[in-house]
């Protein structure tokens, strides 16, 4: 039996450790061989990838833009992404069928044509700018677009499903009883919403904090297309480095330390939110 | 405290209408219970008082003050939810501690009043657990401690016991109504189980689509059910149609296809039709051998068509006609087989009429 099942995840194990473990371990030890010209790396062991990678300032910032712009799209998501997901979790039948319709249906076009489609917008003789200037509002207009505020109107839209779905599901796993126990013993519909829903809710919010954290600080298309290499953020430097100076080792010490950073920033977080969440489980 | 009063109170979900003009008077300390089949409009009718649904018309008083115009939190309600609704984040003692921290208590009188209402309810000790971690029985008492720490003019119970097992079901009805009359306040329970409202209840509201068909103490309800809908919810009941062919002061004689049958009763109005039920209750009707001389009033032979054992009882199916089958329910000891040819007898005073189905319906 329990041979058995251990057949039965070997394919799907298989797979992890042929295209996700494998890839990084040798990227791991590619980030401690020395860069080579003619070759992408000569085998001999060297800290060197580090030593640059954690002395140049311009790295620590474009690291820290990284960062910071993953922070800030999680934090937008989640305060667009709960009214939506409350909305959805009350919904029933056709309109629930229709929300979810379309709130999915951005996902079926691919990012890159999505990210173009901010570009048609947020252009500087795009569709808002020419609205602002012809209505007189800003007869100068505004850049909106190859900064960081256009990559993260992109980063916000093309992730926010990942956060309405995760805080919708929690939503629809708390009885309907609850805050009407809650109004009951006296509480305002905003109280039995702060006090009950919200924490009850908390799972939700972890789990959707997370995913856009990680699938911003490692987007490509978005920075590259909305940012115009404007926006230079660890995933930009990690391609640059590897594919126009070929410094592959140098590339993959980029890349180890914006891991590391990113686990450091997700681990305080999650005690944060186990201490939020104490009671909810176990 | 304060008694309640439903005046007229209507409520439509779309074009359903759950509770039907309905008015109601629970005087202060009492409980009341509302006893149905699920869909009658009894848990509308709850979540109304409690403020949850906004009646399409009618009021609601407890005592001299108007509540339907209150949101939930303004009517000094104490609730309790089939499914206790505790909150999974709280402790127990947190649980308790809402209401009162909603009413702004001092830490001081609020510490006091939790461990009081725990103690009450037998749950000192457990305050630190988180509700998945209490038995049924104990998310419910802990469910009644935090509906009743607030002191609600009001307690407003939704079928509280029935996701309970049915041993300990049975200990709680027992235990819900020694703390209500503890308590003394007056309240309003739910529940489609007839038993759990004989034993809780001081009177009945039978419901069936959003109106009260009767209310009654629970002897009345079930020695006198007032329509054949009524008498067929609480307890088994076996109905004979005839017609009123002469009275005795309380006692009407009615003529059926099985000959005249004598039943307490008054005559039907003038205008209404003569027919009506004659109903009596399986444990009323009597069998005896036909050898051994039964009277001759309210007699029906028959023979036993089936009969089963149910340890207290033995429950008969006597066919006393080729189309009417009768349900008696005898002592295990007075015992006939199946073929054998018995008499059925009854008391005319344990029997009664009520009016047929087309008038009622």
């Amino acid at each position: 039996m329990r041979r058995a099942a251990w057949l039965l995840v070997a394919p799907a194990v298989a797979l992890v450790v042929v295209l996700f473990v494998m890839p990084y371990a040798n990227l791991l030890v590619m980030s401690f061989f020395t860069p080579a010209t003619t070759a992408p790396y000569e085998p001999t062991v060297t800290l060197g990838n580090y030593k640059v990678a954690l002395a140049d300032s311009f790295q620590w910032r474009v690291l820290w833009r990284t960062l910071k712009l993953g922070v800030l799209a999680t934090v937008a998501t989640l305060m667009l992404g709960y009214p939506l997901a409350w909305n959805l979790a009350r919904a029933s039948g056709r309109t629930k069928a229709a929300l979810l319709v379309l709130l999915l249906s951005p996902l079926l076009v691919g990012v890159v044509i999505r990210s173009f489609g901010w570009m048609v917008l947020l252009a500087d003789q795009g569709l808002v700018n020419s609205l602002l200037r012809r209505s007189g509002l800003a007869p100068g207009g505004f850049k909106l677009m190859y900064n960081e505020f256009g990559v993260l109107v992109g980063t916000v839209h093309i992730f926010l499903p990942f956060m309405v779905l995760s805080i919708a599901g929690a939503l629809e796993n708390i009885a309907p009883d609850l805050p009407l126990a809650a109004r009951s013993l006296g509480a305002s519909a905003t109280k039995a919403f702060w006090r009950i829903v919200v924490p009850l809710s908390l799972p939700g919010v972890f789990a959707g904090c997370l995913l856009v954290f990680v699938l911003t600080v490692s987007s490509y298309v978005i920075p590259v297309l909305l940012g115009g290499f404007k926006v230079i953020t660890t995933p930009l430097l990690v391609v640059q480095t590897a594919v126009d100076v070929s410094n592959w080792p140098g590339a993959a010490a980029q890349a180890v330390v914006l891991f590391a950073a990113s686990l450091a920033c997700i681990g305080v977080y999650v005690s944060l939110m186990n201490r939020a969440m104490r009671g909810l489980s176990g | 405290m304060a008694g309640i009063q439903l005046r007229g109170l209507t409520k439509r979900f779309g074009s359903v209408v759950a509770v039907d003009d309905l008015s109601l008077d629970v005087a202060d300390g009492e409980l009341i219970a509302l006893l149905g089949p699920s869909g009658c409009g009894k848990t509308t009718t709850l979540r109304t008082i409690a403020g949850f649904e906004t009646p399409d018309a009618g009021e609601i008083y407890f005592g001299e003050r108007r509540v339907s115009d209150l949101l939930p939190e303004q009517r000094r309600i104490g609730m309790v939810f089939q499914n206790y609704a505790l909150f999974p984040h709280m402790t127990v003692a947190e649980n308790v501690a809402f209401g009162l921290e909603m009413r702004k208590t001092p830490a001081a009188a609020l510490r006091e009043r939790v461990a009081a209402v725990l103690a009450k309810v037998q749950l000192t000790g457990l305050e630190k657990r988180y509700p998945r971690q209490l038995s049924g029985g104990q998310q419910q008492r802990a469910a009644l401690a935090r509906a009743l720490v607030v002191s609600p003019d009001v307690l407003l119970l939704d079928e509280p016991l029935a996701n309970l097992d049915a041993k300990l079901r049975e200990e709680m009805r027992f235990y819900v109504r020694s703390l209500q009359q503890e308590v003394g306040i007056t309240t309003v329970y739910v529940t489609h189980d007839q038993a759990e409202a004989m034993v809780i209840a001081d009177r009945i509201a039978v419901m069936f689509a959003g109106r009260i068909h009767q209310l009654g103490a629970p002897a009345d309800i079930y020695h006198r059910p007032a329509t054949a809908t009524v008498a067929e919810f609480i307890g088994l009941t076996n109905f004979i149609e005839g017609k009123v062919i002469g009275q005795h002061g309380a006692l009407l004689n009615v003529d059926t296809s099985l000959g005249v049958l004598t039943c307490q009763g008054s005559l039907p109005s003038p205008d209404a039709r003569p027919m009506l039920l004659v109903a009596v209750r399986p444990e009323a009707l009597r069998l005896s051998a036909p050898s051994g001389s039964p009277p001759a009033e309210n007699r029906l032979d028959g023979a036993v068509k089936a009969r089963a054992f149910l340890g207290n009882i033995v429950d008969y199916r006597i066919a006393v006609s080729p189309s009417v089958v009768l349900r008696v329910q005898g002592a295990p000891h007075d015992s006939f087989a199946v073929g054998d040819r018995v008499a059925v007898t009854f008391e005319p005073a344990a029997a009664w009429s009520v009016p047929s189905r087309e008038d009622t319906a």
